[in-house]
């Protein structure tokens, strides 16, 4: 039975105060990102093409349309985002510049709202990175923003063959059981003044990768930063640098580098309901 | 500051001597108090099958629980370290004299740990019907409620003094270390520290 009151478990309600903190969160947002050169974007609610986004199709709400094609509710902005200006305004702009203030839908009744930019055909992960921390700062907010690099756990696990999953579960002990110098050094490397000492001595395909990291933490100017090289989710399009920025346990923001057919971005989503919460 | 989550009973008696062997002062908690706080750390008693729960939310930032809870949680928190305490089995136990037979139709499971035991039935495909139990397991199989009980065993006495006895073993369980994700990446010096020092203790 479903009481009148009754709202679908998962979905959002915002009123007064509460929904006037959300939309200064989205105009606070807005400003910074359009001041920086970005264009808004507003996609559609349905999409033929979120399986590709959305790691566990089960998560997807899928409606049909009039040729009983499958769509689903949009899941996840980047790649719809990416794929409508490359593919369907390609002819009518050649701005790269975009950000977007939408919810995304996952099954069975989950909804989140985001504000999220995408550099489009840009590699360098400051160029939105600067822009999301921007955003906190006008927010008065200083969580943690913590760098990480996918390729190092991908490379480590192909050197030494140890599992991607040993890396998922941060399996400190079976890191450190291999007594390897370089390897313990980067389980314990925490701090940008460390980095330089680390890069001294791993081995040239992770130093590679180490460099890119230490390069990320020159070209911005936020302070309260941690590196953490070993940090591995599964992730199904972030290929190289991302970053998580996180405060009491929750994620405020996630972001990095992509590739969409074969062309390389930059971009990130900061998560507008936890923002609210915490602000709140 | 690191606050650390521990079950009341054996295992935090055991943590908080080995905080006492590292640190060499003494970690009491007052009568009946939950929070015991010294200038590093904040320790918390609790249940422990809260002990994940409390780290996972990051009210605390590590705790010590066994293997077996953290499986049947399932939780995503770090396992930091086995502390090589605390060492006992998951196990099915039947009545004396009877043996395992996974052809059956349906097979009745009584258990606290539902979790791994569907786990282990959804691995071999076997059909189980799981009665979940809040204690005394040991009755299920002599009152016809199951055929059989998965529950820890550390000696197998009480299995053995109600006349059930082991029949499979389904894990090993031990204590331990656990973190909080986002606390690992916040606090990892604190973090590896003590990580290090907990880990000298128990290896001499």
């Amino acid at each position: 039975m479903i009481f009148e009151h009754e709202i679908p478990s998962g979905s959002k309600l915002y009123f007064g105060d509460v929904a006037k903190k959300k939309r200064s969160i989205e105009r606070i947002a807005s400003d910074v990102l359009s001041e920086a050169g970005f264009e808004e974007i507003v996609t559609p609610l349905f999409s033929y093409h979120q399986h590709q986004s959305v790691s566990d199709e089960r998560e997807l709400v899928r409606v049909n349309d009039t040729a009983n094609h499958n769509m689903s509710l949009r899941a996840d902005s980047t790649i719809d985002v990416v794929r409508i200006i490359n593919k369907r305004l390609g002819r009518n702009t050649t701005h790269k510049k975009w950000f977007y203030i939408q919810p995304v839908y996952r099954y069975p009744s989950i909804e989140q709202y985001q504000v999220g930019a995408e550099y489009i055909d840009e590699s360098k992960v400051s160029a939105v990175l600067n822009e999301s921390m921007n955003i906190f700062k006008k927010l008065e907010l200083e969580p943690l923003l913590q760098i990480s690099n996918i390729n190092i756990a991908h490379k480590i696990s192909k050197l030494l063959d140890i599992q991607l999953d040993a890396f998922r579960h941060i399996n400190v002990e079976h890191f450190l059981s291999y007594n390897i110098e370089w390897l313990t050094k980067l389980v314990y490397l925490h701090t940008f003044e460390q980095i330089d000492e680390v890069i001294a001595i791993v081995p040239q395909e992770i130093k590679i990768e180490l460099e890119k990291i230490k390069e990320l933490c020159n070209e911005i100017s936020y302070k309260n930063v941690v590196i953490a090289p070993m940090y591995y989710a599964k992730m199904l399009y972030y290929d190289e640098l991302f970053f998580r920025v996180i405060q009491d346990n929750e994620i405020y923001a996630r972001g990095g580098r992509y590739k969409n057919d074969d062309v390389t971005s930059v971009g990130f989503a900061i998560y507008t309901d936890t923002l609210v919460e915490a602000l709140s | 500051m690191l606050t650390v989550a521990l079950p009341k009973g054996r295992i935090a008696e055991d943590t908080l001597a080995i905080f006492e062997t590292i640190f060499g002062e003494s970690f009491k908690f007052d009568d009946r108090k939950l929070i015991l706080e010294t200038p590093n750390f904040k320790f918390l008693l609790v249940r422990n099958q809260d002990v994940a729960t409390y780290v996972y939310h990051q009210a605390a930032d590590i705790g010590v629980v066994g293997l077996d809870t953290i499986e049947e949680q399932g939780l995503d928190v770090i396992r930091l370290l086995n502390l090589q305490r605390g060492r006992c089995q998951v196990a099915i136990g039947m009545r004396k004299g009877e043996k395992l037979d996974f052809s059956k139709a349906e097979i009745k499971v009584a258990t606290k740990m539902v979790n791994i035991t569907k786990r282990y039935f959804a691995e071999r495909a076997v059909s189980a019907d799981i009665i979940k139990l809040y204690g005394s397991i040991e009755l299920a199989p002599l009152v016809g409620l199951a055929d059989m009980i998965v529950d820890i065993v550390e000696t197998g006495t009480t299995m053995k003094q109600n006349g059930l006895e082991v029949v499979e073993h389904i894990m090993e369980s031990t204590t331990y270390l656990i973190a909080n994700k986002n606390s690992f990446f916040e606090k990892k010096g604190e973090v590896l520290d003590i990580y290090e020092k907990i880990n000298e203790v128990i290896s001499t």
